[in-house]
């Protein structure tokens, strides 16, 4: 079991735009064996995607060249062992889905919905195999599904990919690729869409298939965690070039590159070992008298229900319970962690209590006044302590307003500062808080990187100088090392000014570093709360448990696999 | 590094309405397209300088005068200080809100004053001129190019109506002449006004409503948006050719009936496009952002989400432009348009009168209608290609 499948050796993609050259791939070189899982790893824009797309032949011919480099594919004992980048077009064809497969991240828009999951497999399955009827060929799509346990596959077989969850198209990509029986499977962050509930089941998934078939799988991810569970090998990527590559247990215990200790070092999981003790020491020091605070936020019995209306007069048929009866206060200073899957109503309750979406029922108080049924003209001076900092960091800022707008229009909206120059100096002030050099304040938006935006996000939230934040995932669309510095800009700013945060996230590392309390939401109501180290510790719902136990670790090495046995 | 904070702002001071701008003229086909309108444009300012019967200078016994100064009209002169504002404020680089206000500013003055002040006479002899000249009282003239005003029928010379371009001794009419004796091609460049005219004005008066209305249904959705929706179907069912004619029929030809009415029954499709930009833009989260950070809803509406949501209608409306001025061609073409004053479609329509075909009515304003709208459409294209995020090659 040790022939190689594929040998990519030094190799090197250039892709010309306009009169630039980026050199996404520079002189990467890897082998992968028969049943082995190979990962890429590394931040965005490392090249691990380009890799993967020139060992398919996926890119542009016009943009992408290769200058040096040989792509030897092939264990077959009757097929003699073929350089993949000297192949025409048309051989290409035939190799891709039926010898590569590939799976890619969005199962949402790797289908076609247009066609039912049948015809999408039989069809990848009779191009390759022209001979087969179309009987033989139902049978082995029913069968391929049945695989990637698609609950009664003969049903499920005639449905459109709309009828599906997230995670039964990705299940349903994942035996498009493997009705083909191919011996190299491309996956480029299969699972980064997915809730890591999902997540756990997929990654089971393949490692059952793999162990099955003895087909060797390319992985592509950014999370340390899915690395530790599933791959053999792993290789880190930095700005197009290797930097370490080896046996999983070797580089995870002890990395040897610069670069590879610097991203394992900004892990949440690793983070909280060095600096939470102290920090959350200091902070529990400076709030000492203040321990017993009233609460800053209480909700009592909140439900927001939005309308599904049919017919011609629009009349109500019934309710999607984004949230359904939830209770719960936060204390001032504390942060609150919110966790929960996709669609599970925590953005919806984060933003209610901002009264950007209107709630149905029940209340919440913000230091006592009743919020929840004032009118939005009555709302507004609270917005000056309330605010909201949001996911993602590139529609979170108006393309068209330079920095100084976007941070001093609302002061003047709300009477903070004598004149605009006397703003602009608050808000340069502001930015430095956030770390963020203030003469970049007459750029626009897109003059900055995400991390940097998350920051400017961060930045309007505070000229104001709230009291209270939800920080709805915001650290969800930054690479690891990003993450790290934005969740320590948040800690330093809660110690400095006293802020109350609600946390929403779905990243229970994160929760585990930044958050003094924690709640678990499940279909819209609140199912376990409570001190987060109690919580995570000894969960008592059966929802955390399962939640808890899919996060992939670094230091439960195959504890997924384990679990799911 | 004051200095270079400052330098940047002036860089980017207008960054997204810059690069947009830049795209669309880095193409030859706009470039061509914008330059054919500034042409238009130039004519229909200067068009009483360019062709006209009074002389610019005379020398008579009693001293020099001007007949031409003497005979512009109040139009003329808010046209032409307008014209000159513009040129000022683009020399000088003003921001585009700023000199909107400004030319609006000098607009209501100069009409103020034109309308008050400035008296042409009453009685417009355009041939005492030539008369003069012919007798010997005059001791040197300057004519303009064109020496030709658009509604001089030629009476001194007889019977003048269909003359073939070029065809008589002693008289320069390079695109001939049309069915009431006057120079074709004088009357094409004031006409270059009523196409320029009704094209904008029509197209303003659509957008304004159009943004407004759109912009409402798409911010506030639910109710407002029904009743919106309903009234734009409305308006939208009613055919606007038809209701020109009746229009003209009842009221008589009116320039300004015109444009009103092409207004106000093209606007449903500015609405449409407004409030798709603006149900999509709602839920962006920067425009939560300004709803959370408690911001006036003024500045919402039209400081976060009209400049993001107004590119499609700006192409909109470049291709709005030239439809109106062929409305005005049609009705004109029907004989329906402006009875004295020119206009390029009413040409056409005298060239297809008679059982003879004059070639020359039907080239030439046929021509000139033919690359203004062609013009106006190259640039809707161009500028629909530069805000369309899918079709750029980088980012």
């Amino acid at each position: 079991m040790t022939d190689v499948v594929i040998k990519v050796s030094n190799l090197k993609t250039y892709l010309e735009i306009g009169d630039m050259v980026v050199k996404a791939v520079e002189k990467v070189s890897f082998e992968i064996n028969r049943g082995e899982t190979y990962c890429l790893v590394g931040e965005s824009g490392s090249g691990k995607s380009v890799t993967a797309l020139s060992i398919m032949k996926l890119l542009p011919k016009g943009i992408a060249n290769h200058p040096t480099g040989e792509i030897i594919f092939g264990s077959k004992q009757d097929l003699k062992p073929i350089n993949i980048l000297n192949v025409q077009e048309e051989d290409m064809r035939n190799i891709r889905g039926s010898r590569i497969a590939m799976i890619f991240q969005e199962p949402m828009n790797s289908l076609n919905p247009v066609y039912t999951i049948g015809e999408q497999i039989m069809e990848a399955l009779q191009i390759h195999w022209p001979e087969i009827s179309d009987e033989q060929a139902r049978k082995k799509a029913i069968k391929a599904l049945a695989d990637v346990q698609i609950p009664d596959p003969e049903q499920r077989i005639d449905e459109y990919p709309h009828r599906l969850s997230g995670g039964q198209r990705q299940r349903v990509m994942i035996a498009m690729a493997m009705v083909c029986e191919p011996e190299l499977l491309v996956a480029d962050e299969p699972t980064t869409a997915l809730d890591v509930t999902v997540q756990a089941e997929i990654l089971k998934l393949m490692q059952n298939l793999q162990k099955r078939n003895g087909m060797s799988i390319l992985f592509i991810t950014h999370d340390f965690g899915v690395v530790a569970q599933i791959a053999h090998k792993l290789a880190v990527m930095k700005q197009g070039e290797m930097v370490e590559q080896g046996e999983v247990q070797q580089v995870l215990d002890n990395p040897q590159h610069e670069y590879t200790q610097k991203l394992l070092a900004a892990l949440p999981e690793n983070l909280k070992q060095k600096n939470r003790a102290a920090m959350l020491a200091s902070f529990r020091e400076s709030q000492g008298k203040n321990k017993d605070e009233k609460d800053i936020i209480k909700i009592e019995n909140l439900k927001v229900y939005f309308p599904i209306r049919k017919g011609v007069f629009r009349h109500t048929v019934d309710h999607v319970k984004a949230v359904d009866d939830v209770s719960l206060s936060i204390r001032k200073g504390q942060i609150m962690a919110l966790v929960g899957e996709s669609g599970c109503g925590k953005t919806t309750l984060g933003r209610t209590l901002l009264r950007l979406i209107d709630p149905t029922e029940g209340a919440f108080f913000y230091n006592g006044h009743k919020l929840s049924s004032l009118s939005q003209k009555k709302v507004l001076p609270y917005r000056r302590d309330l605010q909201f900092i949001f996911q993602d960091p590139i529609s979170s800022l108006n393309p068209r307003l330079n920095i100084a707008t976007i941070l001093t229009e609302p002061m003047s909206a709300h009477g903070i500062g004598a004149n605009r120059e006397e703003r602009i100096l608050l808000a340069q002030d502001v930015m430095q808080q956030v770390q963020l050099a203030p003469d970049y304040i007459w750029r626009y938006p897109h003059e900055f990187s995400g991390g940097q935006r998350q920051r400017i996000g961060i930045a309007r939230s505070l000229v104001l100088n709230p009291k209270f934040i939800v920080c709805d995932e915001v650290t969800s669309a930054l690479d690891v090392s990003v993450q790290a510095e934005i969740l320590d800009i948040l800690l330093t700013l809660r110690n400095e000014r006293g802020l109350t945060l609600l946390f929403i996230t779905h990243n229970i590392s994160v929760v585990e570093y930044i958050s003094d309390e924690i709640a678990v939401m499940y279909k819209g109501k609140i199912v376990e709360q409570g001190d987060t180290d109690v919580v995570i510790s000894s969960p008592e719902h059966e929802y955390t448990r399962k939640l808890l136990s899919s996060v992939p670790r670094l230091h439960h090495r195959g504890y997924i696999t384990r679990f799911a046995d | 590094m004051i200095e270079m904070t400052t330098k940047n702002k002036v860089r980017t001071s207008s960054g997204y309405a810059r690069t947009i701008l830049k795209e669309a003229f880095g193409q030859w086909s706009a470039r061509i397209g914008f330059f054919w309108i500034a042409v238009i444009a130039l004519l229909a300012v200067f068009s009483p300088f360019i062709a006209n019967s009074h002389p610019y200078l005379i020398k008579t016994n009693t001293g020099i005068s001007s007949p031409l100064l003497k005979y512009l009209e109040p139009a003329d002169i808010i046209l032409l200080s307008v014209f000159i504002t513009i040129l000022v404020l683009v020399y000088l680089r003003k921001r585009l809100m700023f000199s909107l206000l400004v030319v609006l500013v000098i607009t209501g003055i100069t009409s103020v004053i034109s309308f008050s002040f400035v008296e042409p006479p009453q009685l417009v002899v355009y041939e005492k001129y030539r008369e003069m000249e012919k007798q010997g009282k005059l001791e040197w003239v300057i004519n303009a190019p064109i020496p030709y005003s658009a509604k001089d029928y030629l009476r001194d010379y007889g019977e003048t109506g269909m003359e073939e371009p070029l065809s008589e001794d002693g008289r320069t009419h390079w695109f001939g002449t049309e069915q009431s004796g006057a120079d074709v091609l004088s009357r094409m460049i004031h006409a270059c006004r009523i196409a320029l005219g009704i094209g904008f004005v029509a197209t303003g008066i659509a957008m304004f409503i159009g943004i407004i209305l759109g912009g409402l249904m798409g911010y506030f959705s639910g109710i407002v948006d029904m009743l919106g929706m309903r009234l734009v179907e409305i308006f939208e069912a009613i055919p606007t050719l038809f209701l020109l004619l009746t229009f003209v029929a009842f009221f008589g030809s009116s320039l300004y009936l015109m444009m009103v009415i092409i207004g106000v029954t093209t606007w449903p499709g500015y609405a449409r496009y407004v409030r798709a930009e603006f149900l999509k833009l709602r839920k962006m989260e920067y425009v939560q952002s300004a709803i959370a950070c408690g911001l006036p809803l003024r500045s919402i509406l039209f400081k976060h989400m009209l400049p993001n949501g107004i590119a499609p209608v700006l192409v909109a409306a470049s291709f709005g432009v030239a439809s109106a001025i062929l409305f005005e061609a049609i009705l004109s073409f029907l004989g329906l348009g402006l009875v004295d004053n020119p206009s390029w479609g009413q040409m056409l329509y005298q060239a297809v009168q008679s059982a003879s075909f004059y070639w020359w009515m039907a080239f030439f304003p046929g021509g000139a209608i033919f690359l203004t709208v062609f013009a106006y459409n190259l640039m809707g294209e161009a500028l629909r290609d530069a805000i369309d995020p899918y079709l750029k090659k980088t980012s």
